[in-house]
């Protein structure tokens, strides 16, 4: 049957709009070289686009990503991280740690304000951290606050906070925890407060119309504590369809928008009207994506099985799969190259004899010749479970493949993600997984190992427990020097590695496109990533879209 | 009476033409493991995205996968979706409308105001619902669509027993003491059944078309499964590039369901070319 | 008349308590306690909502105490808040105490979802009737034939691929239309004249995609209705005194033949906005559907039961209205000589 079969009048119909709508999009601009150095002058627009409309702009109760990607242009905190990933203030002009290791103290930076022109004062850093750790407010945030025994302000220019005991992750805590203004939210409730959808900030921008569900409009703050932003104003429409995103990306809509490693590598490189005006960005993410066992099930709580799957899946193979090449294997829980991952620590190689053997001396053999092995009669088959994720659906897929050589019937099912956390993961009912986590700038993850976690909703849903892990953890955030702390994290994914109770499948990296009219973006990232100096990106003039017929 | 009721309604080209796609893409699904030129999950690293050629006739998916294999036996999938949900409707649909038909007064009332209320909630936000709430998998999707869908058959079936129990061989049955239940079974279900058909044919192709919808919103058949619906959805983000990913699964449902249509409403016009359309 | 009329709007009540019974059981679809069931990955919040939830659903109490409790606060059109962080009512505006207003979601999302649909209603019936006319008349002949093919192609083409292969010629090959959104980011400043064209612009594609879906239905429907009124005895008739088939046609079988189309019209409304997913998701378009899709994904159940509770109603209303009027326009119904 040739493929031509369907080729009757309302086909070729359609295929002449698509063929004809394959040519490069006839829009005025294309005729703007992009690739000009033009003078830094500040003003002009940058359209992003989100799927999700934010909750709320507090971003301690909203607790998602798309409310603290804006809220993050809005407020400030004590601490942020530079390009090089070292701690340096933001509203804080320096910080002093105790002898004991137990107090903090930071002073702020002079005659700092709101947007509003009221000052911002030590008694606003006292608000929040009691706003955090409200149990009213219930913030996802709290658990690190909560830790802070006493909080003072002995001057408004002071604030100091003193832990029961050392806590190595506080001024990492401190980086993330966006100031509120006491003198607009004291006495209100933080989560039906209109200050959530009409914010009062410090940072570079300030809101200034949010048109629910369709887009929210920042502009410069001319209060900024931190000086002046280059670009006028930062807008971020709510587009939930990826690919009407990528549709108004060509169209020229947006000048911002992550993509997927087949965008990325395979489509937009291929089109030369697309590379005249877009430029592509790669950072590794501190992330990584990952098979978990849930090890309350047999077999995963024996290691040897565990070990044996790590010896089948080819993580090279799902890199270059699925990830195209943006991907890099890991062998600790850690973003490569920085100082908490070990380089003394080598990824599983791909061996299936090892697997085999292994799974042999677990008791597995293949006694009924039907190619699966068996343990006191019953096959060695389970379920993978994963999120609509497209590259995570792929790495299951060619995991299921690679299993199925040494012996091991895999079935995969990808599931929409409220269900998937609701049904699988907080329950506990599920085999085995295939997610990815994000993590912070902090090496502390007792949320994720520590044996103590385990509670339905808790981070720790694969029931890893390991008294040396839970011990070096502890440690870990008892530790505050950079030094000793970097031996305690080696060691701590040196034994995670050799418990294997999840295969780390590929770190990868964000990958987005930025229109090239957006100038001043570092381009290779810091480790920081392409927008630890968005203030400074710029618009040249001559750039600049119509702004009148903006759509 | 029914075999010239086919002969009238495929004299209609329009009908004939559905007949035939029906035919074909039921057959050609059927023979998938016969006639697919690849295992549809077998994957390629080094064969991604591989346009439409001698090798691979509708290209290859991102993970390298052949895409006509993949429609072949994606079409299994839909058409499965299709004709359970409509299986159960229809199923659903001559129990209560029979119940309601035959035995009328205030069962009748009853299953009537259930229809109404039915009826009167948006189907495709309650299938939404209940499809999200209880994890998405080709058996819910099916017995969802068919609990959602049959209150057309109903209507339809009550109404066909309530005229024909005022015929002269119903009454003289019934006069003569036949039991209800032969009654039923056989005067008044074989004389509904032309109706009953039609409406399954047309809902057939409404079934098949939500299943890719629910695929568009995350909630259809789950990979690494494949059906029309999800093939399309996974292909909707290279629509301009990769475009053989989303125009042909687009094509099979769009000519499938035409033909689902064609033929029902052939059928529809052929049975009683002045009855109302009802959708 | 009046009868009739009252008759009508009591069986409302029954209906009414259907629905509710149908909503309330969807929550309890969702397995175990449903307090069980945010998406949120966060033990302490999900902790804190769940007594929200426990209370406002009294889960202590038996079943049916709750479904009681609940019926009666649906009564009073109390919908409750969201589970979303944000907490905002359901269903309309509070005002807090420094006069700040907080707009209701179904509030926000209902008008655009409405305006929508009817636009698209009225696009839909524009082309239908004239189409099924044609069809009626050339019935079986080729301009029959090719209606009724291409009402089916747009019948049967998944709506969210042929609204992607739109975007994508009109708005990114030729940029005649915006791709997604309803407003510029510039509307606020634009005169009046401007933001009309400006929001005809951008409706111009959700409108035109659910009309070419909805299309094969009601011309089918006219073209029936219109073969139907064309063998009546009073058509033949008016024809055997001579009128011109134009006059036949326009004036006496017209007229007939759309009455029922006003029932159809009632019956198509949850149609409408169910279908609004779908086109509301792909266009960026913050209506009803949208709403009730991120409410299902977030287990935000007091948002799910707000919109099933008020859609259904809605079409009630709308199916009420409908046949009120069909009630109004037909004789033989008002004077109580057919059907209920």
């Amino acid at each position: 049957m040739p493929p031509s079969f369907s080729l009757n009048t309302t086909t070729s119909i359609l295929l002449t709009l698509l063929i004809t709508g394959c040519g490069a999009p006839t829009d005025q601009q294309n005729q703007i070289d992009y690739n000009v150095n033009a003078l830094k002058v500040s003003g002009g627009t940058l359209i992003n686009a989100m799927t999700g409309e934010p909750s709320g702009l507090i971003s301690m109760i909203a607790g998602e990503s798309a409310s603290s990607a804006i809220s993050s242009n809005i407020f400030n905190s004590l601490l942020k991280y530079d390009k090089n990933l070292e701690l340096e203030g933001d509203l804080t002009e320096s910080w002093q740690i105790s002898t004991d290791q137990k107090t903090i103290t930071f002073k702020l930076k002079h005659n700092l304000k709101w947007a509003d022109n009221q000052p911002l004062t030590s008694a606003d850093v006292l608000f929040t951290w009691q706003a955090v750790t409200d149990e009213k407010n219930a913030s996802p945030y709290a658990s690190d606050f909560l830790l802070v025994k006493k909080a003072e302000t002995p001057d408004p220019q002071t604030f100091r906070v003193t832990y029961a005991q050392a806590y190595a992750p506080a001024l990492d805590s401190w980086a993330g925890l966006q100031i509120l203004p006491k003198h607009l939210l004291e006495g209100k409730d933080l989560h039906t407060t209109a200050f959530a959808r009409k914010p009062v900030g410090s940072n570079y921008y300030k809101l200034d119309n949010w048109k629910h569900g369709e887009h929210l409009m920042l502009s410069r703050n001319a209060n900024s504590v931190l000086g002046s932003a280059q670009i006028d104003s930062l807008v971020t429409r709510i587009i939930p369809d990826n690919s009407a995103q990528f549709l108004e990306l060509m169209a020229d809509n947006i000048d911002l928008m992550g993509l997927d490693p087949i965008k990325y590598s395979r489509i937009i490189p291929a089109r030369p009207e697309l590379l005249k005006k877009l430029a592509l960005y790669k950072e590794l993410g501190n992330s990584y994506t990952y098979m978990g066992f849930n090890l309350k099930h047999k077999p995963f709580d024996d290691v040897r099985v565990r070990r044996a799957i790590n010896y089948a899946i080819d993580k090279q193979e799902i890199i270059d799969g699925v990830y195209l090449g943006l991907g890099i294997n890991i062998a600790s829980p850690y973003k490569p190259g920085t100082r908490w991952s070990n380089p003394a620590l080598q990824p599983y190689p791909y061996d299936p004899a090892k697997a085999r053997a292994l799974l042999k001396e677990a008791g597995f053999t293949d006694s009924n010749g039907d190619g699966i092995l068996e343990r006191d009669g019953k096959p060695f088959s389970f379920e993978i479970i994963t999120n609509q994720n497209k590259e995570r659906e792929k790495s299951a897929v060619l995991i299921q493949r690679r299993l199925k050589e040494v012996g091991i019937d895999v079935r995969i099912r990808a599931i929409e993600w409220a269900s998937f956390i609701s049904r699988f993961i907080k329950t506990g009912d599920f085999d085995v997984v295939v997610l990815g986590w994000g993590l912070g700038l902090d090496p502390d993850q007792y949320n994720i190992w520590h044996s103590s976690q385990q509670a339905p909703g808790q981070f720790n849903f694969i029931g890893y427990n390991n008294p040396k892990i839970d011990a070096l953890l502890e440690q870990g955030r008892l530790e505050l020097n950079p030094d000793k702390r970097m031996v305690i994290y080696h060691k701590f994914a040196e034994i995670l590695l050799e418990d294997s109770p999840i295969i780390y499948l590929s770190a990868g990296y964000g990958l987005t496109a930025i229109h090239k009219r957006v100038k001043g973006i570092d381009n290779p990232a810091p480790p920081a990533g392409i927008g630890h100096n968005s203030q400074d990106w710029y618009i040249p003039q001559a750039l600049r879209r119509n702004e009148i017929s903006t759509q | 009476m029914q075999t010239s009721l086919i002969k009238k309604a495929l004299s209609n080209p329009l009908s004939l033409a559905g007949f035939i796609i029906i035919m074909f893409v039921f057959v050609l699904s059927m023979l998938a493991p016969v006639v697919a030129p690849y295992d549809p999950n077998y994957i390629d690293v080094k064969a991604i995205l591989l346009q439409p050629s001698m090798q691979h006739w509708m290209g290859t998916d991102g993970l390298g996968r052949d895409v006509l294999s993949r429609m072949l036996f994606g079409g299994r999938i839909s058409l499965l979706v299709g004709l359970v949900a409509v299986g159960i409707s229809t199923a659903i649909g001559i129990l209560l409308g029979a119940l309601a038909g035959f035995y009328r007064g205030w069962v009748d009332t009853f299953i009537m105001r259930i229809v109404d209320v039915m009826l009167s909630i948006p189907s495709f936000f309650l299938i939404l619902a209940v499809i999200a709430f209880l994890t998405p998998s080709i058996i819910n999707i099916m017995i969802v669509i068919g609990l959602t869908s049959w209150m057309g058959v109903t209507r339809l079936v009550r109404a066909e027993f309530l005229s024909l129990s005022e015929r002269e061989f119903v009454m003289a049955s019934r006069t003569l003491g036949a039991k209800n239940a032969r009654l039923i079974f056989t005067h008044l279900l074989p004389n509904s059944l032309t109706p009953i058909i039609v409406s399954s044919v047309l809902g057939v192709a409404g079934a098949v078309l939500m299943e890719s919808g629910l695929s568009f919103l995350g909630l259809g058949v789950q990979a690494p499964q494949a059906s029309w619906g999800n093939i399309l959805t996974d292909g909707k983000e290279y629509i301009q590039f990769a475009w053989w990913l989303s125009l042909f699964p687009g094509l099979a449902i769009l000519i499938t369901v035409l033909g689902y249509n064609l033929l029902g409403e052939g059928l529809r016009d052929a049975l009683d070319p002045r009855s109302g359309s009802n959708r | 008349m009046i009868k009739y009329l009252v008759k009508r709007v009591l069986w409302l009540i029954p209906m009414l308590i259907g629905i509710s019974l149908i909503s309330f059981f969807i929550m309890h679809l969702a397995p175990g306690d449903i307090t069980n069931n945010e998406a949120a990955f966060n033990p302490k919040a999900s902790e804190e909502s769940r007594q929200r939830l426990r209370e406002m659903y009294h889960l202590d109490k038996p079943v049916i105490v709750q479904y009681g409790l609940w019926l009666k606060r649906m009564a009073t059109l109390d919908f409750g808040n969201s589970f979303a962080s944000h907490q905002k009512p359901v269903f309309w505006q509070t005002v807090d105490a420094e006069g700040n207003v907080t707009e209701g979601m179904i509030q926000q999302a209902l008008p655009i979802t409405l305006m929508i649909n009817v636009i698209g209603l009225v696009i839909t019936l524009a082309l239908a009737i004239p189409l099924g006319i044609i069809a009626a008349r050339k019935y079986q002949g080729w301009q029959d034939r090719s209606i009724t093919l291409f009402n089916f192609i747009g019948f049967s083409i998944p709506s969210f691929w042929l609204s992607l292969l739109l975007m994508y010629w009109l708005g990114v090959v030729h940029n005649w239309f915006p791709i997604s959104g309803l407003h510029s980011l510039n509307y606020d400043s634009m005169d009046t004249w401007h933001k009309i064209k400006d929001s005809f612009n951008h409706l111009w594609l959700p409108v035109i995609i659910p009309s070419i879906t909805g299309l094969a239905g009601i011309t089918l429907f006219v073209k029936n209705g219109m073969l139907d009124v064309l063998q009546q005895d009073y058509i033949t008739t008016a024809r055997a005194k001579g009128l011109g088939e134009r006059k036949v046609v326009y004036t006496h079988a017209l007229r007939n033949a759309l009455l029922p189309l006003i029932t159809i019209v009632g019956l198509s409304i949850p149609g409408l906005i169910g279908g609004s997913v779908i086109a509301e998701t792909i266009f960026a378009i913050p209506g009803m559907g949208k709403l009730f899709y991120d409410a299902v994904l977030m287990r935000d159940f007091p948002v799910v039961m707000g919109i099933l509770t008020i859609g259904s109603a809605l079409t009630l209303i709308g199916n009420l209205l409908a046949d009120v009027a069909y009630a109004w326009a037909d004789p033989r119904v008002r004077r109580g000589v057919a059907k209920t």
